[in-house]
């Protein structure tokens, strides 16, 4: 059964002037137990659409979607009360900026404590703050830190970004997730842990079936830990897929792009000499080409693609191009 | 080739109050030496907590060392002066968001730093801002943004365009190009690369990223619970790493 299936999920900033959509129709679903990777340009919203989920953008923005159903429910048809209860009890999130998951003036102990909820404490009520303190030594551990004694009785400004980085990873698998939204979860953390906590989280996958939603810019982690990938380009779905198929015949020109960008992918690759990357940058949403928006910085670029391309399937790879690169013509 | 940062013997301690009347003392550097040559990369790796934004925060000026020196271009730095050289060493720091004055555009920000570390007049000064904002892929009207309007690695560029506005001879980077995506970060690198041969703009990279490493610095320094395991070439320190952690490090990386 699908998770979560979401159908033309649209983002909206209310600004004085207009609209400005900063996430067009975007579709993304998981099967349960799946994990999917997330990739796209700086500023192509793979935030946003996480934040979407678990609703918490401000009252800025306008989430619209034609389908959202958790577990096979609509959560469309439900109030937003209803809506905010079974996602905050079933979907967790590390955010990107530690700062929003950890409050810089508590003490991580209280933080973890209280991100532990009561139906996971078994035991009888007097026992209660014990059980609290053991389940958050056991999570600290299970994120790798072994010192626990001295981190828990710091604020966070005393601890090093790798080791929040672990803490926020502890306080969202405290409430055991069906869901756990990552946006890049291990960019402040060295190699052997970053590894480390991947293998984590495909851990818990299997052993909880927990799915997991992965933003990350790192591909080789993405190769390794995902099953199916979705590519964003400016606020839109450009490719996706399973992983392995899109990595070795990606179908859009910018996911060729992007796969060709990393020094990983590129064995031949002499040191301090310049790495693939397209030129330009990715425009302001205020100002979207006209046609496929990846067109004026497209190497494969003509003139039918001042038209938009469709959402296109071949089994089950989409992708939105109009001359994708299916190999033949490479 | 002249030497651009000399540091020798650099001595960190943090106390932190642990009860009452105890106090725990964290060694965060010990006894760390390096130097850098013009035009020349040395990158620091080191798990999370080794020392190694102690050590940019030392050569910012953030923090002072307990012991130990700091010589730019053959003079001793010193922190009460930083100042002086301040246009000379740009800090590109792992969060950049936290840097950002969150009320002030983009455009004006740059404009300070030029204003307040360089004689350009108004014309010339936005004339600087609009090629800076080009070299680092970002347009002119990023100039009228605010630093929330951006996302996470256009920050992080935003924050490169501050640092290179004033044409440094020194760039620290902690974590900068980390959070960069793929495409970007090919895009910064080029540019660093560039800017590397054209001006002999030297680089102290921090990161844990290792391929990066292997691609973009000419030596290398294992620094682990703030003490240096391994100095030396990135090609040698890769191929005969001479402690078994910086071993265990490499080869996370082929694993
Ligand atoms: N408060 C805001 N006001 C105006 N524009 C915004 C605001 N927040 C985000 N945006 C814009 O929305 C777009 C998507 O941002 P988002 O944070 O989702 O990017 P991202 O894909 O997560 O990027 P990164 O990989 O850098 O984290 C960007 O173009 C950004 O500039
Ligand atoms: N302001 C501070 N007060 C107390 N301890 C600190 C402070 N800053 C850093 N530390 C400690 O010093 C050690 C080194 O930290 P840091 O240089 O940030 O590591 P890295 O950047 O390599 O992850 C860590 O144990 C950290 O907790
Ligand atoms: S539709 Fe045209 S411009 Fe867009 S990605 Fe495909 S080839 Fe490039
Ligand atoms: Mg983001
Ligand atoms: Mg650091």
């Amino acid at each position: 059964m699908l998770l979560l299936d979401i159908k033309n999920l649209t983002i909206e900033l209310k600004t004085p002037d207009a609209l400005v959509r900063a996430v067009d129709r975007v579709n993304l679903s998981l099967r349960e137990g799946e994990i999917r990777g997330l990739v796209g340009e700086s500023g192509s919203g793979k935030s946003l659409i996480a934040k979407a989920i678990v609703g918490v953008l401000n009252k800025r923005w306008q989430v619209t979607a034609d389908r959202f159903s958790w577990r096979g429910q609509d959560l469309l048809n439900l109030s937003y009360d209803e809506q905010r209860k079974i996602i905050g009890r079933d979907i967790a999130m590390i955010y990107q900026e530690p700062s929003r998951s950890l409050d810089p003036t508590a003490a991580i102990l209280e933080q973890l404590e209280e991100a532990v909820p009561d139906h996971l404490l078994d035991g009888p009520w007097w026992k209660r703050s014990y059980l609290r303190r053991r389940k958050a030594i056991g999570l600290l551990h299970k994120v790798g830190i072994r010192d626990h004694q001295s981190v828990l009785q710091s604020v966070p400004y005393q601890l090093s970004e790798g080791i929040c980085q672990k803490i926020m990873i502890a306080m969202a698998i405290a409430k055991n997730p069906k869901l756990l939204i990552a946006d890049e979860p291990t960019t402040a953390l060295e190699s052997t842990t970053q590894a480390q906590l991947f293998r984590l989280l495909a851990s818990f996958n299997q052993l909880k079936g927990m799915s997991v939603l992965l933003i990350s810019h790192e591909l080789e982690s993405i190769a390794r830990y995902t099953q199916s990938l979705s590519v964003l380009y400016c606020g839109q779905l450009v490719e996706a897929g399973e992983t392995a198929a899109i990595l070795k015949q990606p179908y859009h020109p910018y996911t060729h792009a992007l796969i060709k960008s990393v020094p990983e992918f590129q064995p031949n690759l002499q040191p301090k000499t310049p790495l693939y990357a397209l030129p330009g940058s990715i425009p302001v949403l205020q100002h979207l080409p006209i046609g496929c928006r990846l067109g004026p910085r497209c190497p494969n670029a003509r003139k039918e693609c001042v038209k938009t391309p469709s959402l296109e399937r071949l089994q089950n790879h989409y992708f939105s191009c109009h001359f994708p690169l299916t190999g033949k013509n490479d | 080739m002249s030497i651009l940062l000399e540091v020798r013997n650099l001595h960190k301690t943090y106390r932190k109050q642990a009860g009452l009347f105890r106090q725990r003392s964290i060694c965060a550097l010990n006894d760390v030496s390096f130097s850098l040559a013009e035009g020349k990369t040395l990158a620091i790796v080191g798990e999370t907590g080794s020392g190694k934004s102690t050590l940019a925060k030392l050569l910012v000026g953030i923090e002072k060392p307990d012991s130990g020196e700091i010589l730019l271009a053959g003079t001793v730095a010193k922190i009460s002066h930083y100042r002086q050289y301040n246009h000379m060493i740009r800090f590109i720091f792992q969060d950049a968001a936290k840097s950002l004055n969150p009320h002030q555009k983009v455009g004006q920000m740059l404009d300070d730093v030029l204003r307040f570390s360089t004689v350009l007049d108004s014309h010339q000064r936005r004339q600087k801002i609009r090629m800076t904002l080009k070299q680092l892929g970002l347009l002119d009207e990023h100039s009228e943004y605010y630093p929330h309007m951006f996302s996470g690695g256009q920050l992080q560029r935003v924050a490169l365009a501050r640092a290179l506005i004033l044409d440094p001879k020194l760039l620290i980077l902690d974590e900068a190009l980390t959070a960069l995506d793929p495409s970007l970060r090919a895009q910064i690198v080029n540019l660093l690369l560039d800017l590397q041969q054209k001006s002999g703009l030297a680089y102290l990279l921090i990161t844990n990223h290792l391929r990066l490493v292997k691609h973009i610095a000419d030596d290398l320094l294992v620094l682990h619970q703030g003490m240096t395991l391994d100095y030396g070439t990135t090609a040698q320190v890769f191929s005969h790493p001479q402690h078994d952690y910086s071993r265990k490090l490499i080869n996370s990386l082929t694993a």
